[in-house]
This record gives C-alpha cells, sequence and structure tokens, in this order.
C-alpha cells in the first residue's frame, strides 16, 4: 500500500503531512503562553493567602516502623505551632501518614515537626518483587504443545522500576473556608472529582464552595483522585479554624507518597517458527504495587501484534512502599518494553529484520502504513544486523508501535455572547498541560466564525458546566464536541437576533471572519451584531457523552509508531540517543502546536523512563535513596534527541485521543536500537551504563 | 528558636576574625553557597553564622598568571575558570573540569575553594533517615546497601566518593591552596583531604579557623579531563580522570594523574604514570596496557564493580584528550 505522505522531509518541521488543512489552527500559539511563561499564571502552589496556617502530616520514615516515642507537648509548644495530633504508630511504607501539625508559617511547621522529634524503629521491610512474588503456574500441557511447533523458544524476563510522577508542582491544595462558603484551589487533574473528597471536611453542599484549578503543574495521572489526602486535611482544617490552610508536600513527600508507575517483571516463554510466524506460549507478569494489592497491570500482549495462542497470568506484589496511582498509559509502557524487545529477541532468533516480523504480526493496516513510512524517515535501509558494528561507538535502529482508544466522557459546555460583543466559552475541566484553553478557544472561535482572540475561555472551576478529569486521554475528544455545539448554538442564536431585527431569513444569514453576511453581502460586523441583542446576552449550550460519543463514526483509536536512532560507546555503556521519529494519529488536529508538543512530551518522558528513571530503596531500610530530582534522574536537554513528530492525517476523522499513546513505544523502541547496536539485549530498565557493559559482558560470555 | 547572622567580609583577614571571635557558635563561611544551602535545607549544617567572602578577594583579576603559575581567587566561579583563556590555554584540564560540573546556573555561582570543600553526595549521608558514620551513627549503609555511586578505592569504614572535579585536576597541577590563619602559607591540594579511617566526620584537613585565600597550580598545556555520567545534563560523573604530561617528542616524558568518583579522596594513579613512561599517546594498544594498572587495588562493592571498567577508559580518554586527540564518545 502506498504511504499517504509523499514529501521527502529536509527538518523536523517538514516531517509535516502534505494535507494540512486537516488542522484546525496551524500556527497558533497557546493562548496562555505568555502567562505561562512570564510566571502571571497562578497555580494552587502559588495561592498564599493573608493569615493562612501551612499543616503537613507526621510520616513514617522508614519501609516498615514503629513509631516508639514522640513529644507532643514540645511541638505544641513550639512557637507558631497551632495544633498537632499523632493518630497512629504503625508505618508499612515510608511516607505513610500517622498525624499532621498546622503552624503560622512553614518555618514554624518544620520546627514543630522537628520538636516533635518522632523516634521510629525500623522493622523487617520487603522492597521489591522478587522478594515477594509468588512463582506463577508453570507451562500447561496446551501451552507445551504450542511451543512444540516452534523453531525456536523465547525464554526471558523483562523488568522496569518504578518511576514517580515528578510533578514539577507537588501535590497540594489551598483551602479558604469562611464559615458560609469555601474556595478550595487544587492542583488537581479533576476539577469535579475534587469534590468527592472534599464536601465532608468541608462540612459544606457543593453549591457553597468553588473547587479552581486555574493551571496545574504536571500530573500524569497522579492528581486524578481530586484534592487527596492534602486536600482533605486543608479542607477539614480550614473548617474548624476559618482560616486559610496551605497543605502543599515537598519534594521527598512527593516520591513517597503520590503514586508512581508501578514496577514491573515480565517471563516470557514463546515461539516463532522460521517463517516468522509467532506460534505463542506463555507470559507471566507480576507488578510491583508497594503497599497497595491492585494496580500493577503490565500491559502485554498490547493487542497490536498477533502473538499466537498466548497463556496470560498476572501477579500485583505488595511490599513495603508507596504506592501506584494511574501513570500516563498505565501499565502500557511497562508492557511495550517488554514486547517489543521481545519481537526483536524472536526476530534476531530467525534472522529476520524486525521491521519485517512486525510487518506480519500487526493486525491493523494503519500500523502496517505507519511502519513503512517511519522506516523511510529514520532511514531503516542504514541499519546493520544486531552488533555487526565495530570500535568503540556503535549504531542502532529500533522501532515500537503504539495505540489508544477513544474513552466517552460527560461534557457541558457554553458560549456566552454579550452585547459589547465578547465572547465567553465555559466549560469547567481543567487544562492539565495538555492545551485545553487553546483547544477550548480554537474550538469555539472555528465554529463560531471570529479570531480566536475574540474568545476568553473559563475553565478549571466547579462552578463552570461539567467536565471530566482528564485521565485517559478523554478531555479534548469529549470537550471539542461539546463547545462546537455550544458555539454553533450561540451562533443560531446570534444570528436570529439579526434576522428578526434586519427583517432577513436566518437561513440566508453567515457568520464568517467576524463580520455576518446576508446572501453573500456584508451585513454588519460582529460587534454590530451583538449590539441588537434585547438581552444582556445570549447562551448556546452543548453536550457531549457516551451514548454520543458511540453513536460517532468519526472515531477510533490513536495508533502509532517510533522509530530510534542511537549509539552507544561500548566502552562506557553511554546512550546518545540521536533522533527519534514519532508517527502518531490523533484524528483531527485542533491546534498544530499543542499536538506536536503532546508527542514531545510523551517521547521525552519514554526516554527518560528508558534510561535514566528509578526510584531506589534502601534495602533494609525501605527508604528511598533518591528522594529528589539530583539523584532520582530526569532526563536533561543534554540528553535530547532530535525528535520529529509526524501527525498522521485523518482528514475526514473527529479529535481523537493523544495525551497517553506517544509516551508507549519509546522505552521499548530505544531497547530494541540497543540491542541492534551492540547485539546483546538488556532487558531491565533504566539503561545505564551499568546495565549495558553487564549486557555486552552477558553476551561474550555466552560466546565463548 | 534558631536564629541566623549573615556577614559581609571585605577582606579575609575580616573573614577570620569573625569566624574566630568566639562569639558565635557556628559561624560558616561561604561563597557561592551552593552547598551550604542545601546542608542546612538537609539539616546536615546549622550554623548561627554565614559569613559572606564573596567580596573578600579585593581588586584585581580573579585569575592571573604569576610567573609559571596561575592564581585564582577562591571566590572564582567555575563558569569563569572554565571560559578564562588564560586557563583554557595554559591549564585546559582544569578549564575542562570546571566545564563538566553541574550545570550553567551552578556553575555561575559555584566558587573554586567551595567546590574543593563541598560535603560528599553520598545518599545515605545527604537522607536524614541514616545517621551515617559521617553524621556520629554506626553504620556505613552503603557498604550492604545501595552503593552503586560508592567508592570503588579503600578500605572504609565510609565508602564516600569525593564530590570535587576541581580537586584532581589541581592535584595534577601541582596545585596549592593559600591559606591564612595557621602557622603555613600554603598546602598542597594532594594533602588537603584524608580517608575516612583519619576522620571520618570531614573530609579536609584544614584546621579550625583557617581560610583559603587563593589557588595556585602549574600550566601544563598538555592536560586534560575526561567525565564519564549517566546524563548529560546536570550529574555527577560516574568515574573522572584528569592528565597532565611532559611530552618528550612523540612520547610520554612524566604523566601526572588523578581519578575522581571512585574513592573519599581525589585518587592519585602513580602506576599508570609510572607505566606511561615512554608510552605514545597515539600508540592506542600501549596506552590501554599503560593504563591498565589503574585498577589495581580497587575492591568494588555489590553494585558498583562496573566503576572498574569505567577507570581506565576515562584515564585514556584523559591521556588522550591531554595530548590533543580526538576522542570519540557518545556525548
Amino acid at each position: 500500500m502506498p504511504s499517504p505522505l509523499t514529501h521527502e522531509p529536509t527538518s523536523p518541521t517538514a516531517n509535516r503531512p502534505t494535507n494540512l488543512g486537516h488542522a484546525i489552527s496551524d500556527h497558533g500559539n497557546r493562548v496562555d503562553a505568555v502567562e505561562k511563561v512570564t510566571g502571571k499564571a497562578r497555580y494552587a502552589r502559588d495561592r498564599y493567602l493573608p493569615n493562612s496556617l501551612f499543616a503537613c502530616f507526621v510520616r513514617c520514615p522508614y519501609g516498615a516502623a514503629r513509631l516508639e516515642s514522640y513529644d507532643l507537648e514540645a511541638a505544641r509548644n513550639t512557637p507558631g505551632v497551632v495544633e498537632v495530633e499523632v493518630a497512629a504508630s504503625e508505618g508499612r511504607y515510608q511516607g505513610q501518614t500517622v498525624g499532621h501539625l498546622a503552624a503560622e508559617s512553614h518555618a514554624a511547621m518544620r520546627r514543630g515537626l522537628q520538636a516533635l522529634a518522632a523516634k521510629w524503629r525500623p522493622k523487617d521491610c520487603v522492597v521489591e518483587i522478587e522478594q515477594a512474588m509468588s512463582a506463577g503456574p508453570d507451562l500447561a500441557p496446551e501451552t507445551k504443545a504450542v511451543l512444540s511447533r516452534a523453531d525456536f523458544v523465547l525464554d526471558a524476563v523483562y523488568t522496569t522500576p518504578v518511576q514517580t510522577h515528578c510533578s514539577l508542582e507537588t501535590h497540594g491544595t489551598v483551602v479558604d473556608h469562611k464559615g458560609e462558603s469555601a474556595i478550595a484551589y487544587v492542583s488537581t487533574q479533576g476539577t469535579f472529582a475534587s469534590t468527592d473528597g472534599l464536601d465532608e471536611p468541608m462540612g459544606l453542599p457543593r453549591s457553597r464552595y468553588e473547587v479552581v484549578c486555574e493551571y496545574i503543574g504536571g500530573g500524569f495521572g497522579s492528581k486524578l483522585n481530586g484534592a487527596g489526602k492534602e486536600g482533605a486535611l486543608a479542607a477539614r482544617l480550614s473548617a474548624k479554624h476559618r482560616r486559610p490552610v496551605y497543605v502543599f508536600v515537598d519534594r521527598q513527600e512527593e516520591h513517597l507518597d503520590t503514586g508512581n508507575r508501578p514496577s514491573s517483571r515480565t517471563h516470557v516463554r514463546v515461539g516463532i517458527r522460521k517463517d516468522g510466524q509467532i506460534v505463542g506460549g506463555q507470559i507471566r507478569k507480576w507488578g510491583g504495587v508497594g503497599i497497595s494489592n491492585r494496580g500493577g497491570g503490565v500491559n502485554i500482549p498490547s493487542g497490536r501484534y498477533n502473538l499466537g495462542a498466548i497463556s496470560e497470568w498476572f501477579e500485583d506484589v505488595t511490599f513495603n512502599a508507596g504506592s501506584p496511582r494511574p501513570f500516563r498509559a498505565p501499565g502500557c509502557p511497562q508492557g511495550a518494553f517488554a514486547e517489543e524487545l521481545m519481537l526483536d529477541e524472536l526476530a534476531a532468533a530467525i534472522h529476520m529484520d524486525p521491521l519485517e516480523l512486525r510487518l506480519k504480526a500487526v493486525g491493523d493496516a494503519e500500523h502496517g502504513d505507519m511502519l513503512r513510512r517511519g522506516a523511510e524517515l529514520i532511514g531503516w535501509n542504514r541499519r546493520q544486523a544486531n552488533g555487526a558494528g565495530a570500535g568503540p561507538l556503535r549504531r542502532g535502529f529500533g522501532v515500537g508501535t503504539t495505540h489508544w482508544s477513544r474513552f466517552p466522557a460527560e461534557v457541558e459546555a457554553e458560549v456566552v455572547i454579550r452585547r459589547d460583543g465578547s465572547i465567553e466559552a465555559r466549560t469547567g475541566t481543567q487544562d492539565i498541560g495538555t492545551g485545553q484553553r487553546t483547544v477550548m478557544a480554537t474550538i469555539a472561535a472555528d465554529a463560531l466564525g471570529v479570531p480566536i482572540e475574540a474568545v476568553d475561555v473559563r475553565i478549571g472551576r466547579s462552578s463552570l458546566p461539567a467536565g471530566p478529569a482528564s485521565g485517559g486521554s478523554v478531555t479534548a475528544h469529549n470537550s471539542c464536541p461539546a463547545m462546537h455545539e455550544a458555539a454553533r448554538d450561540a451562533r443560531n442564536k446570534l444570528l436570529q437576533a439579526v434576522a428578526d431585527r434586519a427583517a432577513a431569513e436566518v437561513t440566508t444569514l453567515q457568520l464568517r471572519d467576524g463580520v455576518i453576511y446576508n446572501e453573500g453581502r456584508h451585513l454588519m460586523s460582529f460587534r454590530e451584531a451583538c449590539a441588537v441583542l434585547r438581552g444582556d446576552s445570549v447562551t448556546g449550550r452543548g453536550s457531549w457523552n457516551a451514548q454520543k460519543l458511540g453513536a460517532d463514526k468519526t472515531g477510533g483509536t490513536s495508533n502509532g509508531a517510533q522509530f530510534v536512532e542511537l549509539v552507544v560507546d561500548v566502552e562506557t555503556g553511554v546512550i546518545r540517543v540521536e533522533r527519534i521519529v514519532a508517527i502518531q494519529a490523533c484524528g483531527r488536529v485542533v491546534n498544530r502546536k499543542t499536538a506536536e508538543s503532546q508527542i514531545i512530551g510523551g517521547v521525552i518522558q519514554g526516554l527518560s523512563y528508558a534510561l535514566f528513571e528509578q526510584r531506589i530503596l534502601d534495602r533494609r531500610l525501605g527508604s528511598m535513596v533518591n528522594p529528589n530530582l539530583e539523584m532520582y534522574k530526569i532526563a536533561g536537554t543534554a540528553d535530547m534527541p532530535r525528535i520529529e513528530p509526524v501527525l498522521w492525517p485523518q482528514p475526514n476523522s473527529g479529535v481523537r485521543s493523544l495525551g497517553e499513546p506517544p509516551t508507549i513505544p519509546t522505552s521499548g523502541a530505544i531497547a530494541c536500537a540497543l540491542f541492534n547496536a551492540i547485539g546483546a539485549p538488556a532487558r531491565s530498565l533504566p539503561l545505564t551504563p551499568a546495565r549495558v557493559l553487564a549486557a555486552l559482558a552477558a553476551a561474550k560470555g555466552g560466546a565463548q | 528558636m534558631t536564629s541566623l547572622a549573615y556577614a559581609r567580609a571585605n577582606s579575609f583577614d575580616e573573614a577570620r576574625s569573625l569566624l574566630t571571635n568566639g562569639r558565635y557558635r557556628l559561624p560558616v563561611l561561604k561563597s557561592g553557597g551552593m552547598d551550604i544551602v542545601d546542608l542546612m535545607k538537609e539539616g546536615l549544617l546549622a550554623p548561627d553564622l554565614l559569613i559572606d567572602v564573596r567580596s573578600a578577594h579585593g581588586q584585581g583579576d580573579s585569575i592571573q598568571q604569576r610567573g609559571d603559575r596561575l592564581w585564582i581567587t577562591p571566590n572564582a566561579t567555575l563558569a569563569e575558570i572554565a571560559a578564562s583563556p588564560i586557563v583554557r590555554s595554559a591549564a585546559p584540564g582544569l578549564a575542562q573540569a570546571c566545564e563538566s560540573a553541574a550545570t550553567p546556573q551552578v556553575r555561575n555561582v559555584a566558587s573554586a575553594a567551595g567546590n574543593l570543600l563541598q560535603r560528599p553526595r553520598c545518599w545515605y549521608f545527604r537522607n536524614e533517615e541514616f545517621p551515617c558514620l559521617k553524621k556520629g551513627g554506626a553504620t556505613c549503609y552503603a557498604l550492604e546497601g545501595e552503593n552503586q555511586y560508592h567508592a570503588i578505592f579503600g578500605d572504609g569504614p565510609c565508602y564516600i566518593v569525593h564530590p570535587s572535579n576541581l580537586a584532581p585536576a589541581l592535584i595534577v597541577l601541582d596545585g596549592r591552596v593559600e591559606v591564612a590563619g595557621a602557622d603555613r602559607d600554603s598546602i598542597p591540594v594532594a594533602e588537603l583531604f584524608h580517608m575516612p579511617e583519619q576522620g571520618v566526620r570531614s573530609e579536609h584537613n584544614l584546621r579550625k579557623g583557617e581560610v583559603i585565600t587563593g589557588i595556585t597550580c602549574s600550566t601544563a598545556p598538555t592536560s586534560g579531563f575526561y567525565a564519564i555520567k549517566e546524563k548529560q545534563s546536570f550529574d555527577w560523573p560516574l568515574v573522572f580522570a584528569v592528565a597532565s604530561l611532559m611530552m618528550n617528542g612523540p612520547t610520554i616524558a612524566e604523566a601526572r594523574l588523578c581519578a575522581g568518583a571512585v574513592a573519599p579522596i581525589p585518587w592519585r594513579l602513580e602506576n599508570v604514570e609510572q607505566a606511561l613512561r615512554g608510552v605514545s599517546p597515539a600508540d592506542e594498544q600501549a596506552l590501554r596496557r599503560a593504563c591498565a594498572p589503574s585498577v589495581e587495588g580497587a575492591n568494588p562493592m555489590s553494585q558498583n564493580a562496573y566503576k572498574t571498567q569505567l577507570l581506565p577508559v576515562a584515564v585514556r580518554r584523559a591521556i588522550q584528550r591531554a595530548a590533543g586527540l580526538p576522542v570519540e564518545d557518545a556525548t
């Protein structure tokens, strides 16, 4: 099948599809870009209100420990301390909360905690999957029969570490409770979901308090549970003291107790025939969920490849550490890392190009087209056989695929046009950084027929029309049709008013580029039209829900494929990723810059996961040794490859999901490229120099 | 209630008198303040007086050629040293060592003396949950814990690696710190630090009340630095090495070598220095043979044996860089 893209790239931006018509806004900046880069944008963490109390939790410092003593009196008597409470004396993970302390200032809060002098006695603890997992089932007779049909059976274990979300704005809430009413400034992915945890501590009906989240400094899934325990504490204390209460965790607490991507262990025994047919086998998976007992799922098989008859088994493994929360495509990067590297190892065993194996194994035509196009863009024909290079620097190429579905959400939207010509687009869902403000402004302006600057967007408040929590990549594709409908409704109401005044037929009126036309002739400006309104304003309404989504035929999955080119220094084990071509479908593109930013951000997060990130717990005490941004290593500017986002053209599609799929395939594609470069698989993330050298040594040992 | 006073010293004499007048429980000198702020936040240091010495060196250039040696004010920032035309031509290994450290933001603030005297980055030391030997506790947690970034040389009882990029570079350049406040004028940088068994609570040998007033080193146009890091943005080296060479035509007449991030102090490699005599840096096989003994005496722990693989590579590449040879790598 011929590629839908015809021209050759000369620069990252030249990779853009030729048919740009499907992007509603091709060059638009974020509507709130200036606010964000000048510091004018106010995040919940910025809300230092007059007369505030500052509160924090008392936490267990070890993986398992007993609180043996503390000095409540000394803490209470510390100048500035307002209240302190210790409610439990057992801790089962580092960061577990056992009490709280509130004070007049941040400094007094810290001094109070010191004066509390909590003495904990550490107990034995378990800190990783391998210490607590069950063996899992042996090969069933049917699986043995499947494997017997293979020419080669791969028996391999893949592991991934815990990745913490590392939101730059840590978790927290400021509550300003005035008795009869209150405002909660929450750093959240769920403005409306936040009320679930706040009603009780607020002691107010939802009609009496508002949740505000105008900006959020990162969440990635960890802020889906509304205001969380931080918000509940702030609400309870603010209701009690009738003062604003500020609760934001610090960087260490953020690593320990605000969620993470769980660790994983995947054991595959999968067979392949010489002709490239994967016959199936067994895949056993363990997810390291810390103190939780769920949430460790590992998404392999992903469903993107035909892996034959697979017998799957999974176990959540509990131990003494903070528990997972959803993290940008939960379970998927873990699974994709194992699946993609497994495919490359299977291909190597039968001396087949891993791209060819994928083209055989992918279940849909679009992924096949993407694989072929990506191979052209990265220059796959330059790929040598695994480990074929010589000298200290070895070049490698790798590939991975991704997909994501459209999940439904309930959205309500309003567009208000006022007599002075001002326009408000209103829907309460927050912007988690993806560009929701820009997307809503673009849709409303486009549907009205006015310039984007004419639209003021109101989001991130529970007093606005309801919208979803931003998880599962639901926000844009569910909000857009609702906002579109609201804008169309408002426009129709305005045009009706104009028709009434001008004695014209509403069906012959048009609103385009801020001008009203009647039968194609200039009638009046948009502003003049607004002045004819009898009341102060007209309000258009729109909505979207599961039923409408189900009936919509323009949807579908957001497929993608990523190609990696890297260089490895085999003397030091240092990897330099040079290029990543990231092909991604997301249906109709609303704003090209924010769409490409989503892809680039997903790739960066995937690269950082592949090469650097890991929560490291001391094996004896269960305390995290790198709970900071110094030794918890995250990719920085000098680690960046050239990232080339390619928005796959889908001109007849509606808006589809985009937030999560671009981060899924990156780590697997990097691991495959490393395998290609050095001829040995490194089956554990992160791919540190030590791991690369160990993989090389193992391969050398095996060859002797 | 903790109180903290701040004083700006206009001369090192003034700094020294503030340090020794006995009016404060724990007066501490600060130049850039990078590490001081970290230590205070980590609860490892609670001074009641900060003496800011940034304006203490008076007039004059912060980096000067004095006869056959370089003189650097202790307040010179890493960025200044890295960018200095004098240092870049007369001691490129030193410039490269400064350029490789931390981030541009840190280098613009961090001082030369502060780089020498900063406390180690060991995650057990820096983490209040672990009452390690350095904090007066009974255990080195690294020994049976998470030790991938710890020392491969030394017999304990503490397994930090010394964090300074500058110190090994100065050592191969016969560097000295000029000091005021005791019966000595200067100390070789090679004698500025001690192993944990000589005192685990501190890393350096300055005496109480002693102040670094200058840093000097010889010039060595054939010097070079090489670091191996996991991340290329803002990371501490896994291993690094600095080389200074005296050439006799195409071969090495005499070499000075020092490695970092492998031991509790800057780690001299005298055995490799011996082996390098008469070797041509362009002869890669001979160079590899000469660098191999760099790991002699290493005694790695459970997770840091990879450093023994990295060290000879870092040493070889530092020598190649010193000799002006191209180094092909993945950074």
